[in-house]
C-alpha cells in the first residue's frame, strides 16, 4: 500500500531553481551544497593563515598592528595587534576544522557517496539532512560575528584559541564574542550529531540486498566508523561548552577555582571530544585513499578485513587516549604513563593501513593519475606526521615539545597535509562522477606539486621551530628564529597560490564541459557509483542493485 | 636503561646537524633541541635522538616501498596487475613488528618520565605565579624573597640584553643544586619553561603544581610561556641565571635589601577572581 | 524522473522546514547573546524560540502526514526511526556522562592537596562543608517515585495499545503525562527551597546543572507524551504501528534512567551527614 500512495505526489519530480538547493531532500544536492561551503570556507580559513604568516615571516610586529590600525581602526594597534593574532588563530583552527574539513569529507563526500556505494536511493532522513547543511552557515556566520564583538575588554573577537580553555575563555575575555564562539560550536556539533544518526542509520539499514557489512566498500566503513565517534564525542563537547557559558553568564564555577571548579576538567572534556576529532577529520581520508589506490593500482584492497577492523580500532582506542594533549597540567605520573601507552597503541593499526595500502599497490599497474598523486603523496605525509605524533605520545619528550611549533607542525601534517590531501584526493576521484565533467589532468597535477612544495616547505621547518623552543601562538617571536620562519612563510604564500590552481581547475573543468562517461577509472572502479551515469540521476537505484 | 642512552648518544653525535647549539637559547637557523644544562635533558635529548632515529627509519622505509612502486610496478613498467589480496605472514609482520618498535620506545619512555615527575628531595624551593602577563617569584626558603620579572621593552634594552627575551629581575639560582619549583596562576593559565632544563609545567590558577630541575652548568637561560595566556603571550619570558654558590648567597643578601624596599612585592598570591568581573 | 519507485524508502518532498529552523536557531543564539549581555530585550530571544517550535511543529506534523495519510512509513522507513531515535538517545547520554564527569570530578576528589582553592572551597569533603544539601529521602525520594510511576504508566499504556484498547491508552498516557507534570513542580518546589544558589560555587553548579538539564528533558518528554496523546485521541496508532508511541516511551524511560543515576549518586550518595551542615537558610 505504500508504495500506491507514494506515486500521487510530487517525490519524484525534480526540484529547480532556489527551491532545489535551499529546500532540498536529495543528498547528492546536499552532498554538493556542502562541498561549495567547503571549499569557501577553506579559502576563508587559508586567508586567515595567510594573516597570521604574513605576520610571523619576520621579527617584529608589522602585520597586525597594520590592520588595527587601518582596517579595524584601533586607538592602540599594537595592543589591538597583539590581541587581533590570538583572533586569528583561534578562527584559523576553528574554520579549518569545523567548517572545512568536516564539511567536505563528512557533509560532501559522506553525502553523495554513501548512499551510492551502498545501493541506496538516499539518505535515511532526507529532511534531517538538510538541516545537518543548514546549521553549518549560520554557524560560521555566529563566528564570524564573533570577530566584531567585544572580547577581553578593549579589543573584539575571542583569542582563546581553538581550544577556548578556560579562565582565559572565561574571566579572560568577558565580552560577547566568546559566547558568538560558543553557539557556533554548538550549532556545528548539533548538525555533525545529526549527521552522524543519518549517516548511521543509513548503512545499517539500507544497503542493497546483498551487500553484507563485510562488501561495504571501505569508504563506507570509514564513514560508520567517523559517524559513531561524531555521535559520541560530539555531545560531551557540548556539555563542556555549555559548562563555559553558565560559567561566564550564569555565575557558575565549574572551571572557576575560587568556587571550587577546576579549569582542567574542561581540558579533560575537550579532548575527549578533541582527540576523536581528530581522528574523525583522518578517518573518512582513509576510506577515500582506499578506494583510490585499490582502483589505480587496477588491483582489489588487501586485506579488506584487517582495513576495516584497523580503523574500528582506530575509534575504539581514540577515545581513551585524550590526555596526551596535557602532559603538562601536572597530572600524576602513573596517569600520564598510562596516556602514553595508550596512545603509542594507536601507531599499530594505524601501521596496518599504511602498510596494507602499500601491499595493494605492490605488484599493481599503477596508473598515477591526479586522484592517485593525492593518494600517494597521503601515505608519505601522513607517515610523516603520524611517526611525529608518536614523538609527542611519549610525555617525557612531549615536555619540551609541548605547545611548541612542533605540535603545529605534526597537526599540519596530518591535518593540512593529510586530512586536506585526502579532500583533494576525494575531490578528483569523483568530480567526473559528481559534475559529469573531465577536470584537466595538466592542471591537476600542476596543482599536486606546488601543493607539495609549498606544504612542506610551510611545516617542515615547524618542527626545527619547535625543537628549538618557539612556543606556538605567538606573534612575535626572538630573532633567532626569523630564518625557518620566513621559509614557513613562503611555503605558506605557495600553498596558498596552489589553492587557487585549484579553483582555477575547477572553472576550467565547467568551462570545457568535456564529458566523463559513467566511469574514467576503468574496471577496477568497482564500486556501485560508477554504474550510475554522470552525473548519477536525480534519484539513483530506484530499482535497488542487487549484490553477488 | 644506560645502554639505551649511551646507544642513543651515540647516534646523536653522529647526527649533529646543525653544529653546536648554544645554551639557553636558539641558534639561527638551529635545527633541534636547546643544548642540555641539567643532565635530565640530556637524557630528553638522548631519547629524542632514539625517536629521531625510529621515526626517520619509519618515514624512509615507507618512502622507498613508495619509490619502488613508482618505479616498479607503475602501469608501463608492469601492464599486468597481480591478484593477491591476503598474506596472513606479513599482515602478522607489520603488526608484531611495530608493536615491538614501540617496546623499545616505551622502556626508556617510562624510566624518564619518572624521573622527570618524581622529585628528588629539593635542596630549596622557588614559587612561580603566571601573571598577565609576567611572572612572579618568591623564595620562600631565603627569606621570603619575591619580586616580579617583566620583559625589558624593546626600546629599553642596553647592550647585550635580547629582545622578547631578557627581563628585568632574572631567578638567580645555584649550580648543582635541586631546586622545587611550586607553580600556580593569578588570572589565567601560563606554562613556566627552560627549554634548556627539559622542564614545562603549566601554572594555573588554584592549583599548585610542581617541577624541579638541578642545572649542571652556570649561565643564562631563557624560556618563554607556553600556555595561551591573552595578548601579551609571547611577551611574558623566563629568564634563569645559573650562578656559582658564593655568588648566589651573595645574590640572596642583596635581594633581601633591594625586593624588600621595592613597592612592587607581589607576595605570593593565588587566584581570586570570579568568573564574573 | 520517470522511472517507478520500486523501493520501501521514503523520498521526502523538498521541504522549508529545515532551513528555516536552521536560521531560527541563529536568531535564537545571537539574540539570547545579546540578552546574557544586556544589550538586547529577553523578548527576542523568547519569540524566535516559539518560531522554532512553530517551525518544529510544522516539520512534525508533516512527517505525522507522510506516516497517517500518505503511507510513506513502510516497515523498513519505520525501522529507520527506531535506528535515528536509538543513536539519538546515545548521543544524549553522552551528554549528560558530561555533566557527571564535571560532578564526579569534585565529588571524587574534593581533597587533591594540589587543588588548593578547591580544598579551601570544599573543606576537604564532599559534599562541600559549606553546602546543606537535600534530604533525599524528602521530596527527592517523592520525586523519584513519581517519575517511576510515570514510567510504569507509560508501559501500561504501551501494552494496552498492543492489545489495541484505546480508552486504557488514554487513561495510561493522560497518568503519564500528569505525573511529568508533578514531577516538574515538584521539581520546582525544590528548587525554590534550596538552601544555595547557583552562584554559589562548584556543588550549585554541577547539581542545578545536571539536575536542571535532567528537568528540561523531563518538560520535553512530558510534551512528547501530551503529543503523543493528543495522536491517540485523534485515533492515530495502530498496534503493529506506532513508531511514534515508542519513540515517546524510549524516551521517557531514558529520562527515568537518568533521574535514577541522579538520584543515587548525587542525591544520596551525595547527600552528607545533615549534623554537620549549616543551618537551613530560610
Ligand atoms: C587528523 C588529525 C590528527 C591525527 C590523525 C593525529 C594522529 C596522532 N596524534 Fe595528533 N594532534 C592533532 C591532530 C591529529 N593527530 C592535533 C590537531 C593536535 C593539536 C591540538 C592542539 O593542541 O591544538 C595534535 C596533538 C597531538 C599530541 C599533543 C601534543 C601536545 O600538545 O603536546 C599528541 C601527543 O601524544 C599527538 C599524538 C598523535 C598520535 C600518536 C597520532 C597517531 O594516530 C599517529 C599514528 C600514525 C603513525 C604512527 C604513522 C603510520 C604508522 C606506521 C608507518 C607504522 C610504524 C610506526 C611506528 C612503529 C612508529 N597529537
Ligand atoms: C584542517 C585544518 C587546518 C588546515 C588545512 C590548516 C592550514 C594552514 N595552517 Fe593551520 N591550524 C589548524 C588547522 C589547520 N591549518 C589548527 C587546528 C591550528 C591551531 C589553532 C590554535 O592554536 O588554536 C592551526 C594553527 C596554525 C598556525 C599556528 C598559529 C599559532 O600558533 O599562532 C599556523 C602558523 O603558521 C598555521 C598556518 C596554516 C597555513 C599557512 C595553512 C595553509 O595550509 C593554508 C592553505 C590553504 C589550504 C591548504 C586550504 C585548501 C583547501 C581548500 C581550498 C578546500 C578544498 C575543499 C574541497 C575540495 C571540498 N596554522
Ligand atoms: Cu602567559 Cu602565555
Ligand atoms: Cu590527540
Amino acid at each position: 500500500m505504500a508504495t500506491d500512495t507514494a506515486h500521487d505526489d510530487h517525490a519524484h519530480h525534480t526540484p529547480t531553481g532556489w527551491r532545489r538547493w535551499l529546500l532540498s531532500t536529495n543528498h547528492k544536492d546536499i552532498g554538493t551544497l556542502y562541498l561549495v561551503f567547503a571549499i569557501f570556507a577553506g579559502f576563508v580559513g587559508g586567508a586567515v593563515s595567510m594573516g597570521m604568516r604574513i605576520e610571523l615571516a619576520e621579527p617584529g610586529m608589522q602585520f597586525f598592528p597594520w590592520i588595527a590600525e587601518y582596517i579595524a581602526g584601533a586607538d592602540d594597534p599594537v595592543n589591538a595587534g597583539k590581541h587581533l593574532f590570538n583572533v586569528f588563530t583561534t578562527a584559523h583552527g576553528l574554520i579549518m576544522v569545523f567548517f572545512m574539513v568536516m564539511p567536505a569529507l563528512i557533509g560532501g563526500f559522506g553525502n553523495w557517496f554513501v548512499p551510492l556505494m551502498i545501493g541506496a536511493p538516499d539518505m535515511a532522513f532526507p529532511r534531517m539532512n538538510n538541516i545537518s547543511f543548514w546549521m553549518v552557515p549560520p554557524a560560521m556566520l555566529l563566528l564570524v560575528i564573533s570577530m566584531f564583538m567585544d572580547g577581553p575588554s578593549g579589543f573584539t573577537g575571542t583569542g582563546g584559541g581553538w581550544t577556548i580553555y578556560p579562565p582565559l575563555s572565561t574571566s579572560g575575555q568577558p565580552g560577547p564574542a566568546m559566547d558568538f564562539a560558543i553557539f557556533a560550536l554548538h550549532m556545528a556539533g548539533a548538525a555533525s550529531i545529526l549527521g552522524a544518526i543519518n549517516i548511521i542509520t543509513t548503512i545499517f539499514n539500507m544497503r542493497a540486498p546483498g551487500m553484507t557489512i563485510h562488501k561495504m566498500p571501505l569508504f563506507v566503513w570509514s564513514m560508520l566508523v567517523t559517524a559513531f565517534l561524531l555521535l559520541l564525542s560530539m555531545p560531551v563537547l557540548a556539555g563542556a561548552i555549555t559548562m563555559l557559558l553558565t560559567d561566564r553568564n550564569f555565575g557558575t564555577a565549574f572551571f572557576d577555582p575560587s568556587g571550587g571548579g577546576d579549569p582542567i576538567l574542561f581540558q579533560h572534556l575537550f579532548w575527549f571530544f578533541g582527540h576523536p576529532e581528530v581522528y574523525i577529520m583522518i578517518l573518512p581520508a582513509f576510506g577515500i585513499v582506499s578506494q583510490v589506490v585499490a582502483t589505480f593500482s587496477k588491483k582489489a584492497v588487501f586485506g579488506y578485513m584487517a582495513m576495516a577492523y584497523a580503523m574500528s580500532a582506530i575509534g575504539f582506542v581514540g577515545f581513551v587516549v585524550w590526555a596526551h594533549h596535557m602532559y603538562t597540567v601536572g597530572m600524576d605520573v602513573d596517569t600520564q604513563a598510562y596516556f602514553v601507552f595508550a596512545t603509542m597503541v594507536i601507531a599499530v593499526p594505524t601501521g596496518v593501513k599504511i602498510f596494507s595500502w602499500i601491499a595493494t599497490m605492490w605488484g599493481g599497474s599503477v596508473e598515477f593519475k591526479v586522484p592517485m598523486l593525492w593518494a600517494v603523496g597521503f601515505i608519505f605525509v601522513f607517515t610523516v606526521g603520524g611517526v611525529t605524533g608518536v614523538v609527542l605520545a611519549n610525555a617525557a619528550a612531549d615536555r619540551i615539545m609541548h605547545d611548541t611549533y612542533y605540535v603545529v607542525a605534526h597537526f599540519h601534517y596530518v591535518l593540512s597535509l593529510g586530512a586536506v590531501f585526502g579532500i583533494f584526493c576525494g575531490w578528483y576521484y569523483w568530480f567526473p562522477k559528481m559534475s559529469g565533467y573531465m577536470y584537466s589532468e595538466a592542471i591537476g597535477r600542476i596543482h599536486f606539486i606546488v601543493t607539495m612544495i609549498g606544504v612542506n616547505l610551510l611545516f617542515f621547518p615547524q618542527h626545527f621551530l619547535g625543537l628549538a623552543g618557539m612556543p606556538r601562538r605567538y606573534v612575535d617571536y626572538p630573532d633567532v628564529y626569523a630564518g625557518w620562519n620566513m621559509v614557513s612563510s613562503i611555503g605558506a604564500y605557495i600553498s596558498y597560490g596552489a589553492a587557487l590552481i585549484f579553483i582555477f581547475g575547477v572553472w576550467k573543468a565547467f568551462r570545457d564541459k568535456v564529458p566523463a562517461g559513467n566511469n574514467p577509472w576503468g574496471e577496477y572502479a568497482d564500486t556501485l557509483e560508477w554504474t550510475l551515469s554522470s552525473p548519477p540521476p536525480f534519484h539513483q537505484f530506484s530499482t535497488l542493485p542487487k549484490i553477488k | 636503561m644506560a645502554v639505551f642512552f649511551a646507544i642513543s648518544g651515540l647516534f646523536s653525535t653522529s647526527l649533529a646537524l646543525a653544529g653546536e647549539n648554544d645554551y639557553g637559547i636558539a641558534s639561527e637557523w638551529q635545527m633541534d633541541t636547546q643544548a642540555p644544562a641539567t643532565d635530565l635533558m640530556a637524557n630528553m635529548i638522548s631519547f629524542h635522538n632514539l625517536l629521531l632515529w625510529i621515526i626517520g627509519l619509519v618515514v624512509l622505509f615507507v618512502t622507498i616501498l613508495l619509490l619502488i612502486i613508482i618505479f616498479k610496478y607503475n602501469a608501463k613498467a608492469n601492464p599486468v596487475p597481480a591478484k593477491f589480496t591476503h598474506n596472513t605472514f606479513i599482515e602478522i609482520v607489520w603488526t608484531v613488528l611495530p608493536i615491538m618498535i614501540l617496546v623499545v620506545i616505551a622502556i626508556p619512555s617510562f624510566d624518564l618520565l619518572y624521573k622527570q615527575r618524581v622529585i628528588p628531595e629539593p635542596d630549596f624551593t622557588i614559587k612561580v605565579t603566571g601573571n598577565q602577563w609576567y611572572w612572579s617569584y618568591e623564595y620562600p626558603d631565603h627569606d621570603d624573597i619575591a619580586f616580579d620579572s617583566v620583559l625589558i621593552p624593546e626600546d629599553e634594552l642596553q647592550e647585550g640584553q635580547l629582545r622578547l627575551l631578557s627581563v628585568d629581575n632574572e631567578v638567580i639560582v645555584p649550580v648543582n643544586k635541586t631546586v622545587r619549583l611550586i607553580v600556580t596562576g593569578a588570572d589565567v593559565i601560563h606554562a613556566w619553561t627552560i627549554p634548556s632544563f627539559g622542564v614545562k609545567i603549566d601554572t594555573i590558577p588554584g592549583r599548585l603544581n610542581e617541577a624541579w630541575f638541578k642545572a649542571n652548568r652556570e649561565g643564562i637561560y631563557y624560556g618563554q610561556c607556553s600556555e595561551l595566556c591573552g595578548k601579551d603571550h609571547a611577551f611574558m619570558p623566563i629568564a634563569v641565571r645559573v650562578v656559582s654558590d658564593e655568588e648566589f648567597a651573595k645574590w640572596v643578601e642583596e635581594a633581601k635589601v633591594k625586593f624588600a624596599s621595592a613597592p612592587s612585592i607581589q607576595q605570593i598570591k593565588v587566584a581570586s577572581f570570579s568568573a564574573a568581573e | 524522473m520517470s522511472d517507478e519507485k520500486n523501493h520501501d524508502y521514503h523520498l521526502v518532498n523538498p521541504s522549508p522546514w529545515p532551513i528555516l529552523t536552521a536560521w531560527g536557531v541563529f536568531a535564537m543564539a545571537a539574540t539570547f547573546i545579546f540578552f546574557m549581555h544586556e544589550m538586547g530585550s529577553g523578548l527576542f530571544p523568547i519569540i524566535a524560540l516559539v518560531v522554532v517550535c512553530i517551525l518544529s511543529f510544522f516539520w512534525w506534523s508533516d512527517i505525522t502526514d507522510e506516516g497517517e495519510t500518505q503511507g510513506h512509513h513502510t516497515p523498513v522507513v519505520q525501522l529507520h526511526f527506531r535506528y535515528g531515535m536509538f543513536m539519538f538517545l546515545l548521543s544524549e547520554v553522552m551528554f549528560f556522562v558530561a555533566w557527571f564527569w564535571a560532578y564526579f570530578d569534585a565529588a571524587l576528589f574534593p581533597n587533591e592537596l594540589i587543588q588548593e582553592l578547591r580544598v579551601e572551597y570544599t573543606g576537604g569533603q564532599w559534599p562541600p562543608l559549606s553546602v546543606r544539601t537535600f534530604d533525599p529521602w524528602d521530596l527527592p525520594f517523592i520525586n523519584t517515585l513519581v517519575l517511576l510511576l510515570s514510567g510504569f504508566a507509560v508501559t501500561w499504556a504501551h501494552h494496552a495499545l498492543i492489545h489495541n484498547e484505546r480508552k486504557t491508552v488514554i487513561a495510561g498516557l493522560s497518568a503519564a503525562v500528569i505525573l511529568g507534570v508533578l514531577f516538574t513542580i515538584l521539581q520546582a518546589i525544590e528548587y525554590s527551597h534550596a538552601a544555595f544558589g547557583i552562584a554559589d560555587g562548584l556543588y550549585p553548579s554541577t547539581f542545578y546543572l545536571a539536575t536542571g538539564f535532567h528537568g528540561f528533558h523531563v518538560i520535553i518528554g512530558t510534551i512528547f507524551l501530551f503529543v503523543i496523546l493528543i495522536r491517540t485521541i485523534k485515533g492515530h496508532f495502530k498496534p503493529d504501528h506506532h513508531f511514534g508511541f515508542e519513540a515517546a516511551a524510549w524516551y521517557w524511560h531514558f529520562v527515568d534512567v537518568i533521574w535514577i543515576f541522579l538520584f543515587i549518586f548525587i542525591y544520596v550518595l551525595g547527600a552528607g551527614d545533615p549534623a554537620t551542615m549549616p543551618a537551613e537558610a530560610h
